[in-house]
């Protein structure tokens, strides 16, 4: 009894195993860990049009991605440490490719960016910003820019004109507020670096851009006059409630809450990233319009109307990958084709995945909304014109970055000044440059 | 004398399995980390010996003197509140008979529950929104108007109140397991005297009841060291670091900060804290206090 | 005078100040458990009260959501294999603090050690026990966190079953000793048999930990197949979007089991901590 079921179980195994090369031969596995978005269905798009897409269009590497969290950084890093990880490895910004740079953990992306030409694909700037010592090391996943979303119906029923400098910015708030309309939806409850937009926009938008250029690259300080003052402007309006009506419950409002706020006319307005195209989806089922523009420029030193650079979200390979050359054809499959791109980030409302890529207006299809396309064709002609400015989470070295947002909350409780606050950045700043940790910024 | 020996090495047989793991899993990894506190390491690179750098911003961070101040309200808001609720629960649940199990249960109920399950039953209920302003506002009660989570002065009271409402039950499980040993004829005596249910509890409960009650003040003391899920999930220290705790900003300068000596130095002297309230209850001990 | 006697046996102050302290509990869970059965919508409009509309499809939507099935029984698995490890190696430890003498002596050093051990933040070692794991190829493994667990939760159940073990009459022990029974056998036919409700108790406390723990699932667990049930809720809410409906049927479930345990086993929980508590 026993012997004929044990050669039973021999042939059924030596089958299995002799089948296993009959349905696929060895296919070189690829890695890839994304931070996870599962409510949006980020994983579930990703899964279908990038894995399983590149993995239908060839059949010598296998794809797979794995998403670990909502950030990403954190595993990436620990396991980088611990000489593992996956081949190919995403990051939130330039400060964490920095570090991994640091670390030795990037494989040059050099020869690749070579073969395929990728530096001919990218805007230039987008590109800068992933080369290190002279070389290509991480691949911009995402642009981002801050702009002004704004309820159209309501500002045509009362005669509003958005803003276009200080006192008319100012003035259409009062005027917001006596209807008893938020000036502005917004909310930092669920994602604390909130803080670091809106101290990003007016840095871009009363210090002007080439303060903060020559901030940047250490010709002005930080605790120059024109930062304290665009800081102190912000406290006030904070402090005003511009932002949901008040300190308090701008802390206590989530991503929800203020898409309820600005579709729902309890704000009139909305300075957020480019990902808030999103949001107006929500205008859909409304009576109302939705508009958007650029960011006003508030003092008359800001220069031009500019729209900040901003990357977010990267991906690299991993120094310790066995299969590099396979992670790289993976990474050129994405950027080869500019229409997959557009369909994509399409699908992501642009927030995500839009990748730099030199778009022209005949690249959008008839069914991308006007109001999306005038922006990505006028953010290529304005930046182009070189009227940009710089996003915190994207030039910022790591501690500088993290306390611009975490301690601006110490700045509108009061506990501190906003020159104080203004000393510890510019420390931070000087003891990042002399650990010579900073984000590569290209020339102006 | 050859018996004596036997016997040490049969007692350390039994002990070393478990304390060979403890000691693997915390102990070796925690001296390997303390070491880095003389460092400037931010968790990838070269490490590179600054002396005592560390501390000395340490004792110049205005985060670390507020995360250090907030430890302390912390411990002392735990050492009051939950332990006099725990108390008043545990001997007002011994005077009783009818559904004193299912009372014990529904007290021991959210220590059953994950920290994030916790975190999310106040949150919601915090949250001007949906949570307990929607009732209060209707009664003209404006208490719950804001978030008590994003407001500094509250902020940090509010966290302590999620965990503790989580955690009293448990003190009442040992308070009213050490009171069910107290001697039925000391209770009689008093009876009889006419003590009334002050006096009861003051002289007879508490007196029979003090080992537990110490160790309670051991744990409670030694636990609110490492406090951190309520802080990370709640408010994550914020705002503006009303409810900054030092494990909350160690964990945030390794890994957001990517600052680990610096988080190395803030575990070193939270380490010596722990030294010197163990040491403490030992002397008292040796002093014949009876704890 | 019947009445009165009834009196006595239900003294109302006592149960009004009990209710009182029930109630700061039941209502709140309660919200959570109407939340996880109303429809997404409904939240908003009715945030605290009973449910208008009941949805349990909630709970089939975040059963499959979560792949339930699966991080349950990886759960499951955690919870066995800590208890294996970690509560025979914890009662062998109590066995030669409490009973063997010289075990007794080495009382307040090891006590001291333990106590030390549980007020050491994870933050400060995770990194370096990241390290390590991954030089012994333990990570992103079972035995891995099942090693983490018993170590987190070895002082509370050594402690704890120490205490129980010094209530048993040292005689027994001394009658068997002289009988010429090995230390071995005195741990294995005396105080196991004698000590099962604090074993029965520790490991409750163990098993409840176990459960509901993340921070190390988290960071030891990357495969997605072998996640624990306690790193799911993270899953239903993100920077973005905050399902309560999804989210609240989600921690039903995933508190569930460790109910069920607690009202099964709530009278054995009670005596193992009771006989130990007077001498700790």
């Amino acid at each position: 009894m026993f012997i004929p079921k044990l050669t039973t179980l021999a042939i059924v195994s030596t089958l299995a195993t002799a089948s296993i090369p009959a349905i696929g031969y060895a296919k070189t596995v690829v890695t890839w860990w994304n931070y996870s978005n599962e409510g949006s269905g980020l994983n579930a798009a990703l899964t279908e049009d990038i894995q399983d897409a590149f993995n239908a269009s060839q059949d010598e590497i296998e794809l797979k991605i794995f998403f670990k969290g909502e950030d990403v950084n954190e595993p990436t890093r620990t396991a980088l440490l611990a000489g593992a990880g996956p081949d190919i490895i995403t990051s939130s910004g330039s400060t964490y490719v920095r570090a991994y740079y640091d670390g030795g953990f990037l494989k040059s992306l050099e020869p690749y960016s070579q073969k395929y030409g990728w530096k001919d694909k990218i805007l230039p700037w987008a590109y800068n910003l992933g080369v290190f010592g002279n070389e290509f090391y991480s691949f911009p996943q995402n642009y981002e820019s801050m702009i002004y979303f704004y309820n159209k119906t309501l500002f045509e029923e009362n005669g509003w004109e958005l803003p276009t400098n200080l006192n008319e910015y100012e003035s259409l708030a009062q005027k917001a507020k006596e209807q008893n309309i938020f000036p502005f939806a917004y909310g930092s409850s669920g994602w604390q670096p909130t803080h670091e937009h809106l101290v990003g926009n007016y840095f871009n938008t009363y210090a002007g851009p080439d303060n903060v250029y020559k901030a940047l690259i250490g010709e002005k300080k930080w605790t120059d006059k024109e930062f304290v003052d665009a800081l102190e402007l912000l406290k006030k309006h904070m402090l005003d409630g511009y932002w949901s009506g008040s300190l308090e419950k701008y802390y206590a409002n989530d991503w929800d809450g203020f898409s309820a706020q600005i579709t729902n006319r309890e704000a009139a307005m909305m300075q957020i990233g480019t990902w808030g195209f999103e949001i107006m989806e929500g205008f859909a089922d409304k009576k109302d319009d939705w508009g958007w523009s650029p960011l006003p420029v508030l003092s008359d030193f800001a220069g031009n109307p500019n729209y900040q650079l901003s990357i977010g979200g990267t991906m690299s390979i991993n120094a310790a990958s066995k299969h590099p050359d396979a992670a790289a054809k993976v990474l050129n499959w994405i950027i080869s084709d500019k229409n997959r791109v557009l369909e994509f980030t399409a699908k992501r409302n642009y927030g995500e995945w839009l990748l730099p890529l030199k778009f022209e207006t005949s690249d959008f299809s008839g069914s991308v909304d006007q109001r999306i396309r005038d922006y990505l064709v006028d953010f290529a002609a304005v930046t182009g014109a070189g009227d940009y400015g710089y996003t915190t989470w994207t030039f910022y070295p790591s501690q500088a970055g993290t306390h611009i947002w975490k301690d601006m909350e110490s700045v509108w409780a009061n506990d501190i000044s906003v020159s104080e606050f203004l000393e510890e950045q510019q420390a931070l700043w000087d003891k990042a440059r002399a650990a010579n940790e900073l984000i590569p910024v290209g020339e102006r | 004398m050859n018996n004596i020996r036997s016997e040490k090495v049969a007692s350390w047989f039994f002990l070393s399995p478990i304390l060979f793991i403890h000691f693997f899993v915390i102990a070796f990894p925690s001296i390997l980390s303390l070491a880095l506190c003389f460092t400037d390491w931010n968790g990838f690179g070269k490490i590179q010996f600054i002396g005592f750098q560390n501390f000395q911003e340490l004792f110049s961070d205005r985060v670390f003197k507020k995360a250090v101040w907030h430890n302390l309200i912390w411990t002392i808001f735990f050492l009051t509140v939950p332990i006099a609720v725990a108390l008043l629960g545990a001997f007002v649940l011994t005077g009783v008979k009818r559904f004193q199990l299912l009372y014990r249960f529904i007290f021991f109920f959210p220590y059953i529950l994950a920290s994030v399950v916790n975190c999310l039953i106040w949150k919601y209920l915090f949250h001007p929104k949906y949570g307990l302003n929607t009732f209060f506002d209707d009664l003209g009660i404006t208490f719950f108007e804001n978030s008590l989570l994003t407001q500094k002065e509250t902020s940090l009271l509010a966290v302590g109140f999620v965990d503790a409402w989580h955690f009293w039950g448990f003190l009442v499980v040992i308070y009213i397991t050490a009171m069910y040993q107290v001697d039925e004829s000391l209770y009689e005596a008093a009876e009889i005297e006419g003590a009334s249910k002050w006096q009861k509890f003051r002289y007879v409960t508490f007196p029979s009841i003090r080992p537990m009650f110490v160790f309670s003040i051991l744990i409670i003391m030694i636990w609110s060291v490492p406090a951190f899920d309520y802080v990370y999930i709640l408010t994550g220290g914020g705002p503006a670091y009303s409810s900054e705790v030092l494990a909350n900003y160690l964990h945030f300068q390794a890994f957001r900060n990517m600052n680990v000596g610096y988080a190395s130095a803030i575990g070193a002297l939270m380490f010596v804290y722990v030294f010197i309230i163990t040491g403490l209850f030992g002397l008292l001990r040796k002093l014949d206090w009876e704890i | 005078m019947f009445f009165i006697s009834r009196l006595k046996k239900f003294p109302i102050a006592n149960h009004v100040i009990l209710s009182i302290l029930a109630l700061i509990i039941i209502l709140p869970v309660t919200i959570l458990l109407f939340n996880s059965v109303k429809p997404k919508a409904e939240i908003g409009i009715n945030p605290l009260g009973f449910p208008h509309e009941m949805r349990f499809q909630n709970y089939s939507d975040a059963f499959v959501k979560a792949n339930y099935a699966k991080v349950f029984f990886n759960s499951f698995i955690l919870v066995v294999g800590t208890l294996f490890l970690c509560i025979p190696l914890s009662g062998a430890a109590a066995f030669s603090l409490a009973v063997m003498k010289s075990g007794k002596r080495l009382t307040p050093l090891v006590g001291l050690y333990l106590l030390v051990g549980l007020s050491i933040p994870a933050q400060l070692y995770i990194l370096p026990l990241f390290i390590l794991w991954k030089f012994l190829h333990l990570n992103n493994s079972f035995l891995g966190l099942i090693i983490i667990y018993t170590a987190l939760n070895a002082p509370f159940a050594v402690f704890l079953i120490r205490s129980y073990m010094l209530q048993l009459p040292q005689e027994l022990f001394e009658a068997a000793r002289i009988e010429g029974a090995s230390n071995i056998q005195l741990f294995i036919k005396i105080a196991v048999p004698l000590s099962w409700p604090v074993f029965l108790t520790s490991g409750l406390i163990v098993a409840l930990a176990v459960w509901n723990e993340f921070l190390f699932a988290v960071t030891f667990i990357y495969d997605d197949s072998i996640k624990p049930i306690s790193t799911i809720l993270f899953a239903f809410s993100d920077r973005f979007k905050n399902d309560y409906a999804l989210i609240s049927a989600s921690a039903v479930m995933m508190a569930l089991p460790m109910i069920i345990l607690f009202v099964l086993f709530q009278r054995n929980f009670i005596v193992g901590l009771t006989s130990g508590s007077m001498k700790s």
